[in-house]
């Protein structure tokens, strides 16, 4: 009666052994659900030196303690491996209706080991959970895959998570997709995916999902909803959803443009909130969202759940790409062919770059999105040069000579936001577990949008590594990113629907905790402070427009402010979290023994 | 007095599900819901549909035992005298009834004239009709 259902299912592919075990109650206490639970989850007994495409990785599925309840915003599903694209841990979240599905269904989480020996799919509802042949999914864009398995189970009312070619054939950069436009995007999830010979999982569920005291659980809701105006029909994310950024990002001159050369693209007019709108046909929410930040647009024959901001500044702006209807059809594209959008305009910006700078011709320029389309299809089936681009920007890059042109941190590609605009989010880049990713904490709001000089680390390190530990909270109590939420808010949530008490502090220590395991997860698999890096061209090149213009972000700057940060967290000058400092964190003893050992 | 529902506004988050079933069956279960929301993806595109009772009392007609009535506003169900046969499930053209564990019809009561579902759809999707149709 607390919102968990108590059990996690547990898969073998080698053997083609399925199980079920306890959801251990101690870690739900100590690491709450969703990512947490994830992270917890991959540490069991997961080699961190493990090769990401081997059997021996793990990919794991958890769903937040408060997905499947009424409380708005909580049914994103999360997705942990080791990442094939940085070799990091790397855990991503989706939304629509997977996260609550799997509850419905009877779990909380999903483990899955080994490699089948022929394409296969998961399939899991509350009274079976059996692999299943899937050799006639075999290079099905995700579009096709998902109809044909709905087909092929007789029930258009399951959900699916399932992989496009990208992922089947190990593109660094293969995402996973769910209910079409829906994707955890980030790390190469996909890969891990083909490397396991699993196209799809798909997930059916009808049971309960009870809590203590379901009255007060509602209020507890309602009053949240209403306290941090989530159902506000003014409110940004449902007017515009995320593509409102594109003039904000702008205006900010941190608009990734031409592979990070400028931070204003003059084409950003025709890609922005209000030109994308005029081709919205549909809002869409995910499962018990009440914001709906969703956009269903058709432009010509192309149609698709987006673009979303990031995919708009990295295959619109940063490819120099402002036609939006070709922006729409190269987001469905790579959606289908199973490419994270955001890698993907990484991986054709560096490609255009090099071409246009003599280092090497790909045979594509900045603008030319025709081309580019061509290119995402040669990369999701490894022709041509798309073999050698599936391997992502710094590999692609380094093979040429150029690798300050990849405009990456540990292998993965950058979002959409110019750090040279946002110092704080550079440290935030840097610190990321999974390389670069701006879902650690969104400084951007406060930087350029708000009253915090956007141009010097001073107050940045605290600012990062609290934000941090507050957004690894939020979502791995349940709650998806665009519910600004205070910790006080979600500790009262978390009580109406887990039970216990949780004070501020309490959440946010939790979050500091799953923070300090994911980076355990990386001083292990051997990464250290040497990893925290920027792209150069952010120290060496200032941007030429807009309100960062001509200000040098230098690496001495960076370096001071990243060793401060180091000193807050409790690591050491190298970057790793101290004993003591995982001690004080309540870490499982049994870990942090494996990790001392593995410092030797 | 049935609901109506702009469907063109729906964002198919199915909290009025949620609500539905946790004041009705006490749980978090969109199956168990008295009205339900298809709002999904397909290849050709967007499909966004709803069941929900019209008020159409073909239920009532169709239960061989009187289980079933309305007050001229919304459907009442007397669970002593249904026997669990489903000739209301099967009478049903908007397939919104379902038979519970227990074997008993579950039929749309307007939660006795304020619907949760109404309450808590954040768009104003649903609302009440003021007269019967």
């Amino acid at each position: 009666m607390n919102s968990i259902m108590g059990k996690i299912l547990t898969v073998d592919l080698e053997k083609g052994l399925i199980r079920t075990r306890v959801t251990p109650a101690e870690w739900i206490e100590l690491y709450t659900g969703q990512k947490g639970l994830a992270t917890r989850l991959l540490m069991e007994d997961l080699n961190p030196a493990a090769d990401p495409l081997s059997g021996e990785n793990r990919l794991i599925l958890a769903a937040s303690i408060m997905a499947g309840t009424i409380v708005s915003c909580s049914a994103k599903l999360a997705i942990a491996a080791k990442s094939p694209q940085t070799g990091t841990i790397s855990d991503g979240s989706v939304g629509g209706h997977i996260g609550a599905e799997l509850k419905y269904a009877g779990y909380d989480g999903v483990t899955i080991t080994g490699r089948a020996k022929d394409l296969q799919y998961l399939y899991i509802d509350p009274d079976r959970a059996e692999l299943r042949d899937a050799e006639e999914l075999k290079g099905l864009g995700a579009f096709a895959s998902e109809t044909r398995i709905k087909q092929m189970i007789g029930d258009d009312q399951v959900k699916i998570l399932t992989i496009g070619p990208a992922g089947e054939n190990l593109v660094r950069f293969a995402c996973i997709c769910s209910e079409h436009y829906r994707q955890l995007g980030r790390g190469g999830l996909g890969a891990v995916m083909g490397s396991k010979n699993l196209k799809a999982i798909v997930i059916r569920g009808w049971l309960d999902v009870r809590v203590a005291d379901i009255g007060k659980c509602m209020a507890a809701a309602a009053e949240a909803h209403a306290h941090d105006d989530i159902l506000d029909p003014e409110n940004d994310n449902y007017v515009y959803g995320t593509p409102v950024l594109v003039d904000m990002a702008q205006e900010s001159g941190l608009l990734p443009t031409r592979n990070f050369q400028s931070g204003r693209f003059e084409g950003s007019e025709k890609i922005n909130g209000e030109s994308l709108k005029a081709l919205r046909k549909n809002k869409k929410a995910c499962f018990s969202c009440g914001i709906a930040c969703g956009n269903y647009v058709q432009a010509d024959g192309s149609k698709v759940e987006g673009p979303e901001f990031e995919t708009i500044a990295l295959c619109g702006s940063n490819i120099g790409n402002g036609d939006p209807k070709q922006l729409i059809e190269l987001n469905a594209l790579c959606d289908d062919l199973g490419l994270d959008t955001i890698s993907a305009g990484g991986v054709l910006a560096c490609m255009m770059e090099m071409t246009e700078t003599g280092v090497h011709d790909f045979g594509i320029r900045f603008g030319d999105t025709a081309k580019a389309m061509e290119l995402v299809k040669d990369i999701a089936h490894l022709r041509g040069v798309g073999k050698e681009a599936a391997l992502g920007a710094l590999a692609l890059a380094d093979k040429y000579g150029a690798p300050k042109l990849a405009m990456q941190i540990k292998g993965m590609e950058l979002p959409g936001y110019d750090p040279r605009g946002s110092w704080g989010m550079g440290l935030a880049y840097a610190t990321a577990p999974r390389g670069g990713c701006h879902m650690t904490t969104y400084p951007v709001a406060e930087e350029a949008w708000g009253d915090l000089d956007p141009f010097t680390f001073e107050g940045k390190a605290e600012l990062i590594s609290k934000g941090q530990n507050a957004q690894f909270a939020k979502f791995s109590m349940g709650i998806c990113d665009f519910w600004p939420i205070e910790s006080k808010t979600l500790g009262k949530l978390f009580e109406a629907t887990y039970g216990g008490s949780w004070p501020a502090e309490k959440v946010e220590l939790t979050g500091e905790r799953i923070f300090n395991l994911q980076r355990m997860f990386n001083v292990m698999a051997g990464f250290s402070g040497a990893d925290d890096r920027l792209p150069v061209r952010f120290h060496q090149e200032a941007l030429p427009e807009g309100p960062p213009k001509g200000i040098e972000m230098t690496e001495q700057a960076f370096s001071a402010a990243l060793k401060e940060y180091y000193s807050l967290r409790g690591w050491d000058e190298q970057g790793r979290p101290t004993l003591e400092t995982l001690n004080r964190l309540g870490i499982e003893k049994e870990l942090i023994e494996r990790y001392r050992k593995s410092l030797r | 007095m049935p609901l109506r529902l702009k469907l063109a506004d729906c964002t198919g988050c199915q909290l009025c599900q949620l609500a539905c079933s946790a004041v009705h069956e006490g749980a978090f279960n969109p199956e168990k819901a008295r009205l339900k929301i298809i709002h999904e993806y397909t290849e050709e595109g967007i499909h966004i549909a709803s069941k929900h009772c019209i008020f159409c009392k073909k239920c009532e007609e169709a239960c061989p035992v009187g289980a079933i009535s309305n007050n001229g506003r919304w459907m009442i169900v007397d669970h002593q005298v249904c026997i669990g046969c489903g000739d209301c499930v099967r009478a049903c053209p908007k397939d919104v009834i379902y038979l519970n564990q227990n074997r008993k019809s579950i039929i749309c009561d307007l939660c006795g004239g304020s619907p949760k579902c109404v309450e808590w759809c954040p768009k104003s999707v649903i609302t009440l009709k003021e007269k019967a149709s």
